[in-house]
């Protein structure tokens, strides 16, 4: 260390040691001088006796260590020397770069999807506990391991194995705290859940057992740190705060450490509330969820020290037993078979350990990400290494006589080896610094692309201090894996050889390199096919369009039922919005619908269709339910009988639809060749099921999941007595965003406290429901791009590679009367053979990836002549460029200038 | 016509240069010369070896050093021993007396 400090220094210290020396020297001679030796002759003797040049030397080998002082010089060389060849430090540097960078980023999302560790004291002793066996009793809220209350309850008296157990769900309740109600998401946790954690408060207090004592005990809130942040402005008189929670007010007593975002890494909750208030929470629920069998919780414990997972699961088994009997003489227990009840009576729990706490996320997140992960590893980081070791291998046989020089002049081989290793690992840290710079902005893009809308909030494209190791610890890797075979190589070489080498010789290494090449060449023109075909599927589905005019179209959606309404007032309430919307002089038409269109989802079922026989559809049908007026505000044709009209509207107590729409594709593959006006259908399949809803019109096909669905769709009349259909279709007059304040304004008349859960023109609902086709196109884009760079990099460092090694060659083909042209020629032979061969490769793949991607494409095959030739010329273009400047270089060798290399 | 001298066995310049700061602080050239007159007399010191030891010592913290005005009124780097160098020089005297009595131990069995 203090070595490393004197090279920084080392100035004042060689300034010291020369004044110390200077009066040595001086008094020596003064000393000689007065015993009668002449000045020149003292002198002389002075300066034998101290040998000045090796004191010096001698010195700054105590000051800095033998080693270290060798390594910075070197360093300082490496430094001077890639300044002095800018065209290979800059391709070198921006291949590692964009390969460290491009690493990093997507290490970073695996690092926060699957490796972290939640931020509570010792995560190492979590673990998600688990029904294994029959499902039976009933079904569930929610996602995945969900177990239901009371055994929560009961396994925290297991404290032979435990030190705490906890429950939490995820939920999304309505909150309104001084401003417009909107929808959070948040989680309803035990009051067991912070203590068990080991989180404290940032700010007030968390909650407490005590607040979850009983059904409504503790109306409190607990914000997150971050919520607390942007919505609260860190407010510092936060705890005390009422705030409403769907219709219910509660009051916020503090705020978690900030950091921790809940044990879901897919859902970051805004806030926590304890279980006792799940009635108030809005869990559209009637049921006594804390006294019954629903699964609606996941269960994390906190093992004993000591205790083994394993060892906890086989210790529960003489527990559960016992509880199992019991449970299933209970009055809720349902009625089931003999089988059924011996099934649920051989269930038991498994307890995997979660230091990383529970996350469906990671689960359907961490198969892809670690696939890229292991694709941008090997590949691009791989292509980025193999491309910074061919650029050395070239450099260095340029720099062959130079090498071979200092050899001759007694420099050892593992000093030059080291020098040569010096200036691969001052560049990989370099082109890791810059990767480090890029990685930021690739992980926005990433998450950006990333499939679920939960992703943008869950994953932060921060630097963290293991990233930064990470990217370090990469380019070092970078920086040995591609400067270790050029150094090996430089150890190799035979000193006469090398001086005696003309070039035209040792070849060694060129044909590997060029089949990497030419991989590199087929990988990347791979990538681009595929973007270029998902390109085309996204301009195609664009263009196609979801069957209605989304100009001035505008949507809204309410969810009444969340926030305490009955059916029948939920009904009431969209009728009445609905004519007031139409009233609003800057709107047109407006019309409801049950389900919203293009969000990826539908209402499907079977339906069972009445003509002379009884048909059941044999796949699913798509249904909906929308008010009268709504084909003419969005713009789809009638093609024959009538729209729905008020009177089709079923009053109270009737059961069933009054009558249905049908879409052209129901009738092509159900109703061919007959009047489908009047058959009469039902929603179901099953044998009761009664088709009792005549078809009173067709209308024309229209997206209803998504842009390629092309399904067959089935309308029923809206406000019937319990429909509580709530998103709304706007046509305006004018831009859409000027008529969102007035419409807006009227549902706060209504309802202050009900939130609007979004408002969108259907422009950008479009948009957002091309999000996957973007996302592959991107992707594929973006990779093609870096991959296609990165070869054009290795092909041109590998025609340089030739170039320096046939410059003699050329010089003597052009001494005797070849022509620059045919020189140009000769080195661009070559590079055109690689490129052929690459995408002679490539071809065969695209033909066999089609199937694997067919269903992702739309309006394009994979093996589209037109793109495939249109990638394969934009790839040969730009390689034919990446070969043309080395080839250049060689036609312009002077051919005296090559002979006197000799 | 020089004397023959022992060249100076490896390591004792260190203990020699800390014997001599032990007595009082110097420069360079003082120690140099008081060098000179033990090895005018017994062994042979290379005055340019002088420095690296000197630097070297003072790196290991052994040696303090400040310039100062000397006896002919020039600036000079005078060294002077820390406390860490005073015990250095009492561990380096005790394992130089133990080896050197051992080594005499020898000697006189051998001539008995």
């Amino acid at each position: 260390m203090i070595r490393l400090f004197n090279w920084f220094r080392r100035g004042s210290l060689e300034r010291g040691l020369n004044r110390e020396i200077q009066y040595h020297f001086d008094r020596r001679v003064a000393d000689l001088t007065a015993a009668g030796i002449p000045e020149p002759e003292a002198r002389r003797r002075a300066a034998v006796e101290l040998s000045l040049t090796q004191v010096r030397e001698e010195v700054r080998d105590v000051w800095l260590g033998r080693w270290l002082r060798d390594f910075l010089y070197d360093l300082r060389f490496s430094v001077r020397s890639l300044l002095r060849s800018p065209s290979f430090t800059a391709t070198t540097l921006l291949s590692l770069a964009l390969g460290i960078g491009a690493i990093t980023a997507i290490y970073s999302l695996v690092d926060q999807v699957i490796l972290h560790a939640l931020p509570v004291r010792e995560p190492g002793r979590l673990v998600l506990v688990d029904w294994n066996g029959d499902d039976l009793i009933t079904g569930g809220i929610g996602s995945f391991n969900l177990m239901p209350y009371p055994i929560c309850r009961e396994l925290q008296q297991q404290t032979r194995f435990f030190e705490g157990v906890l429950c939490r769900a995820e939920i999304e309740v309505n909150l309104t705290a001084g401003g417009d109600p909107r929808p959070v998401a948040a989680e309803i946790v035990s009051g067991s859940y912070f203590p068990v954690l080991g989180v404290g408060p940032a700010l007030g207090r968390v909650i407490e057992p005590e607040d979850d004592a009983a059904p409504g005990a503790g109306p409190v809130v607990v914000l997150s740190y971050d919520f607390w942040q942007a919505q609260f402005g860190g407010a510092a008189d936060i705890a005390g705060r009422k705030v409403l929670i769907g219709n219910h007010p509660m009051t916020v007593v503090g705020v978690a450490a900030a950091g921790f975002r809940g044990v879901d890494v897919g859902a970051v909750p805004a806030f926590w509330i304890p279980t006792s208030m799940y009635a108030d929470a809005n869990l559209d629920t009637d049921e006594d969820l804390l006294n019954n069998p629903t699964r609606w919780l996941q269960i994390l414990a906190r093992l004993r020290p000591g205790v083994s997972a394993a060892q906890a699961q086989a210790g529960l088994l003489p527990w559960f037993r016992p509880w199992l009997e019991d449970s299933a003489r209970r009055p809720w227990f349902p009625v089931i078979t003999v089988e059924k009840r011996r099934l649920y009576l051989a269930s038991s729990l498994i307890l995997t350990p979660a230091p990383q706490g529970h996350s469906p996320l990671r689960r359907s997140l961490s198969q892809p990400l670690w696939l890229l992960f292991a694709a941008t590893g090997v590949l691009l980081g791989g292509l980025a290494c193999l491309n910074v070791a061919g650029l050395f291998l070239a450099r260095g046989s340029a720099r062959a006589r130079e090498l071979a020089t200092r050899l001759a002049l007694g420099a050892s081989r593992s000093r030059i080896g080291r020098q040569l290793l010096a200036d691969s690992l001052l560049l990989a840290l370099t082109g890791g610094v810059l990767g480090i710079a890029l990685a930021p902005p690739a992980m926005r893009a990433l998450i950006a692309f990333l499939p679920h809308d939960l992703a943008a909030n869950a994953l932060r494209p921060s630097i963290s201090l293991d990233l930064l190791g990470f990217a370090l610890l990469a380019s070092f890797a970078a920086g040995l894996l591609s400067g270790i075979a050029p150094a090996l190589h430089a150890g190799r070489d035979n000193v006469v050889n090398s001086l005696r080498e003309r070039g035209g010789t040792g070849f060694g290494g060129v044909r590997l390199r060029k089949a990497i090449v030419t991989l590199q060449v087929a990988f990347s023109l791979i990538l681009l096919i595929g973007a270029a075909l998902f390109l085309r599927t996204l301009t195609g589905l664009l263009a196609k369009g979801p069957g209605f005019d989304t100009s001035s179209l505008l949507s809204f959606a309410i969810a009444p039922l969340e926030n305490g309404y009955s059916r029948a007032d939920a009904s009431r309430l969209v009728r009445r919005l609905d004519e007031q919307v139409r009233a609003l002089p800057a709107v047109r038409s407006s019309a409801a619908a049950r389900f919203a269109f293009l969000t990826g989802g539908a209402w499907s079922n079977n339906a069972t269709i009445q003509t002379d026989r009884r048909i059941v559809s044999d796949r699913s049908v798509n249904f909906n339910a929308v008010s009268p007026g709504f084909f003419a505000t969005l713009g789809v044709r009638l093609l024959a009988g009538r729209d729905f009209d008020q009177s089709d509207s079923r009053p109270a107590g009737e059961i069933g639809p009054r009558c249905a729409i049908v879409n052209q594709a129901f009738v092509k593959r159900y109703l061919a060749g007959r009047d489908p006006l009047g058959v009469r259908i039902a929603r179901g399949g099953h044998t009761d099921v009664k088709p009792d809803s005549p078809i009173v019109g067709v209308v024309a096909d229209m997206s209803y999941r998504g842009l390629r669905d092309d399904s067959e769709q089935v309308f029923f009349p809206l406000f019937e007595s319990d429909d509580t259909g709530a998103t709304f279709y706007i046509k305006v007059r004018g831009a859409p965003e000027q008529a969102i304040p007035s419409i807006r304004r009227l549902v706060r008349q209504d309802d202050p406290r009900l939130p609007i859960l979004w408002f969108r023109t259907l422009d950008d609902q479009v948009n957002r429901s091309l999000n996957t086709e973007r996302m592959l196109a991107a992707l594929s884009g973006s990779f093609g791009a870096l991959a296609l760079l990165l070869s054009l990099v290795g092909l041109y460092g590998v025609m340089s590679f030739v170039v320096t090694r046939r410059t003699r060659e050329i010089g003597i083909r052009l001494a005797l009367g070849a022509t620059r042209a045919s020189a140009l020629r000769l080195v661009l032979r070559d590079a055109a053979a690689m490129i052929a061969a690459g995408v002679a490769l490539a071809l065969p793949c695209v033909a066999a990836l089609d199937k694997l991607v067919q269903s992702q494409l739309f309006g394009v095959t994979a093996t589209d002549p037109a793109t495939v030739a249109a990638a394969a010329l934009v790839l040969a273009a730009g390689a034919l460029v990446a070969a043309f400047i080395p080839a250049w270089r060689a036609s312009n060798v002077s051919p005296t200038d090559a002979l006197r290399l000799e | 016509m020089p004397s023959p001298r022992f060249p100076i066995p490896q390591g004792t310049l260190d203990m020699l240069i800390l014997q001599i700061l032990s007595l009082e602080p110097a420069h360079g050239y003082g120690i140099a010369q008081r060098l000179e007159q033990i090895s005018r007399s017994v062994v042979q010191v290379n005055q340019g070896s002088l420095y690296p030891a000197l630097h070297r010592l003072q790196q290991k913290g052994w040696l303090r050093a400040e310039w100062k005005k000397s006896e002919i009124g020039r600036d000079a780097k005078f060294y002077c021993l820390t406390p860490a160098g005073r015990k250095q020089l009492a561990v380096e005297k005790d394992s130089w007396a133990r080896l050197s009595g051992a080594v005499n131990l020898i000697f006189e069995e051998g001539s008995r």
